[in-house]
């Protein structure tokens, strides 16, 4: 199934590099959108259905931090699976991260794997979530 | 930092890295000063200051180029201010990680300055503490400032 990707950060040689890279990773993917901080990806979220986003933390206007607590505050958005990709690793930025809901953290720099990596588990879990929702519902369960 | 910088620019950018330990001056390094990309980028935390990084243009081509998987004739001045400054918020980052992950440092957003005037901006014991970055046939350079 192809999925849609939205990649935030405000460097858009950055973009074009996590594009290039799930490209080559084999994910099939259907739409590729792009925002240069928070605040624009809010706005392609209103227009287009993302099944997963790559985000930076470290970005003018609206940070990645706060844009996945803007995400959380929406009962359709809060389901988006968020990946940061960034150059902060500190320990406690990290866990911060994943405390506000970020499903995976990248470091820059990263390998190809990393990414496709990433994406596949995360996707994978995604799909088994989406199965089991559908299986139950199917099933009676409501 | 130098192992940030190996890194960053053996992993993203495809880029054999060595250092001089020459001793010269910014300007000397630099032979053709008029076509240098520069960034700097602000940091806190247990120590703030910056960071600063300068390439020349003919580095930049091919930088932008292995980032970017185009052709050197493809690329605009602007990507090529865009490859300066990710690349120094990637080794700011990523040194600060390889220092010690329990300190928080932030980094502040890149920004692109002149390549000449920053290196005029470079004086005293910071110049002497620039670190000369040899990257396939360039020479780049870096350092951190520190308030």
């Amino acid at each position: 199934m192809a999925v849609n990707v939205l990649i935030v950060d405000d460097s858009f040689s950055m973009r074009s590099i996590i594009k290039k890279t799930i490209k080559v990773s084999g994910l099939e993917v259907g739409k590729f959108l792009e925002a240069a901080d928070g605040k624009e990806a809010l706005q392609v979220l209103v227009n287009e259905w993302v099944d997963i986003l790559l985000t930076d933390i470290n970005m003018p206007n609206m940070n990645g931090m706060e844009l996945i607590g803007e995400m959380k505050k929406d009962e359709v958005l809060k389901s988006i699976p968020v990946v940061m990709v960034t150059t902060e690793g500190s320990e406690r930025r990290v866990q911060e991260a994943m405390e506000m809901g970020a499903r995976g953290y990248i470091m820059k720099p990263f390998l190809p794997e990393e990414i496709k990596g990433t994406l596949c588990s995360i996707l994978g879990e995604a799909e088994y979530e989406k199965k089991e929702l559908d299986e139950g519902y199917e099933g009676g369960d409501f | 930092m130098r192992a940030a910088i190996s890194d960053v620019l053996e992993t993203m950018f495809f880029m054999t890295v060595q250092f001089s330990e020459n001793r010269c001056t910014l300007k000397e390094w630099f032979s053709d000063r008029k076509s240098l990309f520069g960034a700097t980028i602000s940091f806190k935390g247990p120590l703030s200051g910056s960071l600063w990084l300068v390439a020349p243009v003919s580095a930049l081509n091919e930088i932008t180029a292995n980032f970017l998987g185009r052709g050197k004739d493809e690329i605009s001045n602007e990507e090529k201010r865009d490859t300066v400054k990710e690349a120094l918020n990637m080794i700011g980052g990523h040194g600060f990680s390889l220092f010690g992950r329990k300190d928080t440092f932030t980094l502040g957003i890149p920004s692109s300055i002149e390549g000449l005037t920053l290196i005029e901006n470079i004086q005293g014991d910071s110049s002497k503490n620039a670190i000369l970055i040899v990257a396939g046939h360039n020479r780049l350079a870096g350092g951190v400032v520190v308030d």
